[in-house]
């Protein structure tokens, strides 16, 4: 499966300029690259292909099928170009967004359509964030909040030309929109490759150690909010963007099945406000935990861990959602679950089985 | 489903199990078992709502409303879009009234 990253940032964050830079690098031989439009910044001798933006909704289908017919059929011919040997073959597909593109279409493209799917799947998105008109972005522009909330990584460019105290600061802004994503800093030339593409979740090797980073990130922001002046606790962090981040803890064993119905009805409800899903689930059925990973109404393929991290074995789901409280996830949670240790109890005609 | 995803066997998430050896043995659950005990979990979120679903040919679910109306669907994710068609409402996993209702079902 060839890995494809997203690499999206609000406008003149340093997109093309990062594409530049870690094409250069020996971890991105073999990339193809997909640009949505062709910046000022050349890029020159690598596989690029240009596409027009477009969105297909399916007709039969609901919003978590939004995908991209442009997109699709550009990786299915640089597909068939490269097995036709018409181009050099590639390792890895780099999708650069416009900087007022949503990820998620992109996401679900690769995720829902069927030949794609087979060939390619989804590695880190990562996100610009721009050092100096960064915190501008994160204040005012929905479209640049959004772009951070679903990265796996932030990298905080044009770090040598902003103030250290305005890049730290930005810092925690970008942590309080995505505590779960790694954030790194560039200046444009010379930076961690592997901090970008390394623990990515798809990847077997990589996934305990992607794992334990996101639980970990998560208690400490926990942490960080726990305790106001004003005397209460929670586990719940609203930040300046309107978006808030919590984790959902469920003591007992769940029932796959009851787990899967209630977040398919949750994000076609609500997916437009969850923008992010991840969690480490302890499933009846299984003695390994179940990795739960997904972006809007996208949920990947559930993965196993071969063993639990810890100790604590309650299910953790981390949520980044724009304005849903905790409180009201875990009752809608607790009550689908329910029903799995009830409906079989009850007769075929009382649950609608013929 | 069109039949090129038949043919690529698309699956949906919902659609696979947590065990990595389900289906096989003589302990676990079979396919079939597995389609009916969702269908009845389905069935009892769809309870207050007086809609409900049947498993067809263990390939689709059919959705059918008071009235007659049905809509056939693939997975579980398009009973929810499936269930808007026929009814003309959403149904809300984080509605309160909603909730307190499905903690009635069949008791």
């Amino acid at each position: 499966m060839i890995p494809v990253n997203v690499v999206t940032g609000f406008l003149g964050s340093g997109k093309t300029t990062l594409l530049k830079e870690i094409l250069q690098k020996p971890e991105f031989n073999d990339t193809a690259v997909i640009v949505n439009e062709f910046g000022e910044v050349g890029l020159d001798h690598i596989l690029l292909e240009e596409v027009e933006e477009g969105i297909l909704l399916l007709e039969s289908g609901c919003i978590c099928c939004t995908i991209r017919s442009d997109l699709q059929e550009t990786i299915r011919s640089l597909q068939a170009k490269a097995a036709a040997s018409e181009i050099p073959a590639f390792s890895r597909l780099v999708i650069e967004t416009t900087g007022l593109a949503d990820p998620a279409p992109i996401v679900s493209t690769i995720a829902a359509e069927p030949i794609i799917r087979n060939h390619f799947r989804i590695g880190n998105i990562i996100c610009t964030l721009d050092g100096i008109a960064g915190m501008r972005t994160l204040r005012n522009h929905e479209e640049g909040i959004k772009q951070i909330a679903v990265a796996d990584r932030i990298l905080i460019t044009k770090t040598d030309m902003a103030e250290p105290a305005l890049v730290s600061q930005l810092e925690l802004e970008a942590h309080g929109v995505n505590p779960l994503a790694l954030i790194g800093h560039s200046t444009g030339s010379g930076f961690d490759a592997s901090l970008l593409i390394d623990e990515d979740i798809n990847d077997p090797a990589m996934r305990a150690a992607e794992i334990g980073r996101w639980f970990d990130a998560n208690q400490l922001a926990q942490m960080k909010n726990h305790k106001h002046a004003h005397g209460h606790s929670h586990h719940s962090h609203e930040n300046t963007a309107g978006l808030n981040s919590f984790v959902v803890e469920y003591e007992n064993p769940i029932d796959w099945t009851a787990f899967g119905i209630w977040l398919t009805s949750l994000l076609h409800a609500h997916g437009e406000r969850i923008l992010r899903v991840k969690g480490l689930l302890n499933v009846a059925e299984s003695t390994t935990p179940v990795i739960l990973h997904g972006v809007q109404h996208v949920v990947h393929a559930p993965m196993h861990l071969e063993k639990w991290p810890g100790d604590d074995r309650n299910s953790r789901i981390i949520f980044i959602t724009k304005g849903i409280s905790e409180a009201a996830i875990k009752t809608s949670l607790t009550g689908f679950l329910s029903l799995a240790g009830r409906v079989s109890s009850f007769s075929d005609e009382a649950v609608g089985v013929d | 489903m069109c039949g090129l995803c038949g043919l690529l066997g698309i699956t949906h998430w919902t659609e696979t199990s947590a065990h990595t050896d389900a289906f096989t043995g003589n302990t676990r659950n079979t396919l079939r078992a597995e389609r009916l005990h969702r269908t009845r979990i389905v069935n009892a979120a769809l309870c207050p709502k007086r809609v409900r679903i049947s498993d067809f040919q263990a390939t689709s679910y059919l959705l059918s409303s008071p009235t007659g109306k049905s809509v056939i669907v693939d997975d579980i994710q398009a009973v929810w879009g499936a269930f808007e068609t026929l009814t003309g409402s959403i149904l809300d996993p984080l509605d309160a009234n909603y909730l307190e209702t499905l903690k009635q079902v069949s008791q």
